[in-house]
């Protein structure tokens, strides 16, 4: 009965195996599902396993159940856009009221379903009439708002509803936070930081631990039982190399800070530069990259087992990464161009990554984040992506 | 759900806040049989929704806390050879030294089973472990049975007990695990929610330090670069704290003034930062 929306579910990369679905068909044959928001609570909790598939399987579930639209990944930035702008509006119902040309009181009689389709329909024409105006209506067409005409926000104006459909709680996409691709926030915090815990060496077990080889021979009625421990390791240093010129890389140089600052009592040694664009001849200690530079030179001396961590977006002119004097700073002049900069770093420390805030599918538009690429291992900088990095920081 | 079960619904008990959700993915996972893997941030309750089935259903609990170095066996049974050596040695007690039985001790998963009453099985922070463990535990819980090797004994459920199994996602869990369970993530309660658990634990708690207790926690979550944020449990130690304190006036949460920080943020930065932010606002 529901084959279709189990096979819309793994199309769309939540790994729900056939068992979990044949479990679902029996629940609903023991008859205990009995409405909507039933089989919406019933097939989450068999069929999705983790947390961070939720919002996926919030967004399949109001589109197959109700026809939303699922909002295409392009018009994503716009779509958040323009929820805020519709939230705007409905802190005001009597300017909406206006704007549609009815009266005030006749808008309270709408239960909120009625209103939203109401909306819905009110906000198709709008962006048809409006379209060409703004940039976010003429990009983003028309789904993204009537997306967004869903939000739960949106019912303010008729009062909240008590008893909200399955639709409208799988619309309100309260598992946002959990979803793992999209960049990192101050949300996902603690997720990474279970990731980057595991920047910790391991050595070979084989080393003799004594006292519980005695007690497990012991155990084991004097039949001889040695136990191995791991060897210890020493702890890592980490360089943190943050781009944080632009706006473009301000709303990740604060996460990426602190991530590393909580992690830094598993390293033995945590030093974060700042640099704008792209290395030049220096990098500096102070994020206003004014007062203490540090000369790139000066890494060599460093120890080449410290893992090195640039974060950047990795776009800029391709003049500044291949010319000699490519510096939009005018004092840095030293000849030569930033690229072999790079391949400098690259070469003292063997272990190095990339992370890189934009998202993946949209590195090969802009050609100085596949050059730079080439020379780093390169990761998006989100929940996943950590994990990827941090297992080729730590691959031999 | 139908008729019949309903006698065996979970509705909540008196120490815990249940939402709708929650309630019928429980009671799914009761009549299918399956045990329900709970995720969530800590304090959120995942330990306490254990404790709140038994006492309503009335079946006595059972908690396994899993260790990081936990072998399953240690679960499931003990066979207790020192003792037995010691016997062998001395023989000054009651226990017949060539009966192996004898020597054999149920483990928490052991217990379970052997009960004479249907039981509540909490497996709790299954992610400390090892996969090994998980996946070897996964047979024993399909099963509904497992085997005591050295007196060749198959043990049985005798009833088979509700599982709730929670993990703090600190590994992931192996797919075929979670292929097992029925899953859910705890979010962190709304204020709505937050004013009814306090509500629960504080019957008489006078109006005003709840609402401003409630919202200036809610501020203090929000607080960025915050390392471990303070959950449910904080909450609940930091209004008890306030309580107690006779010099103590709502008013003091209004200006900013939060006394007894250290309730709330454990760790010395968190609560280094916490302080620097509460500092600022306070000064507007």
């Amino acid at each position: 009965m529901f084959i279709e929306f189990f096979y819309k579910l793994r199309e769309a990369g939540i790994p729900a195996t056939p068992t979990a679905f044949l479990t679902l068909c029996k629940a609903l044959r023991l008859g205990l599902v009995s409405s909507l928001s039933d089989f919406y609570t019933a097939s989450r909790a068999i069929l999705v396993k983790s947390e961070r598939h939720f919002d996926l399987f919030d967004q399949l579930f109001a589109h197959y159940f109700e026809g939303a639209e699922l909002p295409d990944l392009e018009g994503f930035e716009l779509d958040k856009m323009a929820k805020a702008l519709l939230d705007e509006w409905l802190k005001n119902p009597k300017a909406i009221a206006d704007a549609f040309g009815i009266d005030e009181k006749s808008l309270e009689k709408y239960s909120p379903e009625e209103l939203l389709e109401y909306f819905k329909e009110r906000l198709k024409e709008q962006t048809e009439r409006h379209d060409g105006g703004s940039r976010w209506i003429g990009t983003g067409g028309t789904s993204p708002v009537g997306h967004s005409g869903y939000h739960p926000e949106g019912m303010r104006v008729g009062g909240e509803s008590r008893n909200k459909s399955a639709v409208k709680v799988a619309n309100e996409r309260r598992y946002k936070d959990y979803s793992r691709s999209g960049p990192l926030t101050q949300a996902s915090m603690g997720e990474a930081l279970k990731r980057l815990r595991n920047l910790v060496p391991a050595g070979p077990k084989d080393q003799v631990n004594v006292e519980e080889s005695i007690y497990q021979t012991m155990k084991n009625a004097g039949e001889i039982e040695i136990v191995f421990d791991r060897s210890l390791k020493d702890r890592l240093k980490v360089i943190l190399m943050i781009d944080n010129g632009g706006w473009s890389m301000d709303p990740y140089v604060p996460v990426v800070q602190t991530l590393f600052n909580h992690a830094k009592s598993h390293f033995k040694d945590l030093k974060i530069y700042f640099f704008h664009n792209t290395v030049y001849d220096r990098v500096w200690e102070d994020a206003s990259r004014f007062k203490k530079p540090v000369k790139v030179d000066e890494f060599a001396r460093k120890d080449p087992e410290t893992r090195l961590v640039m974060v950047g977006d990795a776009s800029m002119a391709p003049y500044e990464l291949m010319a000699r004097d490519g510096s939009i700073y005018v004092p840095e002049r030293s000849g030569l161009p930033s690229i072999e900069r790079l391949r400098f770093l690259v070469d003292t420390f063997p272990h190095n990554v990339w992370l890189n805030p934009v998202p993946e599918r949209m590195w090969p538009y802009t050609r100085t984040i596949m050059m730079i690429n080439q020379l780093f291992p390169m990761f998006e900088l989100s929940i996943d992506g950590l994990e990827g990095a941090v297992s080729q920081l730590m691959a031999a | 759900m139908s008729k019949k079960e309903q006698v065996n619904e979970f509705t909540g008990a008196s120490k815990y806040v249940l939402d709708d959700e929650l309630a019928k993915i429980v009671n799914i996972s009761m009549s299918l049989e399956m045990p329900l893997l709970l995720k969530g941030e800590p304090g959120t309750g995942k330990t306490m929704l254990a404790h709140a089935i038994a006492e309503s259903l009335r079946m006595p609990l059972i908690v396994l806390n899993v260790k990081s170095n936990m072998k399953l066996v240690e679960a499931l049974y003990q066979y207790d050879t020192l003792t037995r050596l010691n016997d062998s040695r001395f023989g000054d007690s009651t226990r017949d030294v060539s009966q192996i039985e004898d020597y054999i001790k149920m483990g928490k998963i052991g217990q379970a089973f052997s009960a004479d009453t249907r039981t509540v099985l909490l497996i709790d922070e299954i992610d400390k472990a090892d996969t090994d463990f998980q996946d070897d535990m996964l047979d024993v819980l399909d099963q509904m049975e497992f085997d005591i090797i050295e007196i060749d004994k198959v043990i049985r459920a005798k009833n088979r007990p509700v599982i709730v199994i929670t993990s703090n996602a600190k590994k992931d869990l192996s797919d075929p695990f979670l292929g097992r369970c029925n899953f859910h993530h705890i979010a962190f309660p709304d204020p709505k929610m937050m004013r009814r658990i306090v509500g629960v634990h504080f019957p008489v708690l006078d109006n005003d330090i709840m609402d401003n207790a409630i919202n200036t926690f809610y501020r203090l979550r929000e607080i960025d670069a915050v390392e471990k944020k303070p959950a449910t449990r904080e909450l609940l130690n930091w209004i008890r704290a306030l309580e107690m304190d006779p010099d103590f006036k709502p008013k003091q949460l209004v200006k900013g003034d939060v006394p007894y920080l250290g309730v709330l943020f454990k760790k010395s930065q968190d609560y280094v930062t916490a302080g620097s932010v509460i500092s600022r606002r306070s000064r507007f």
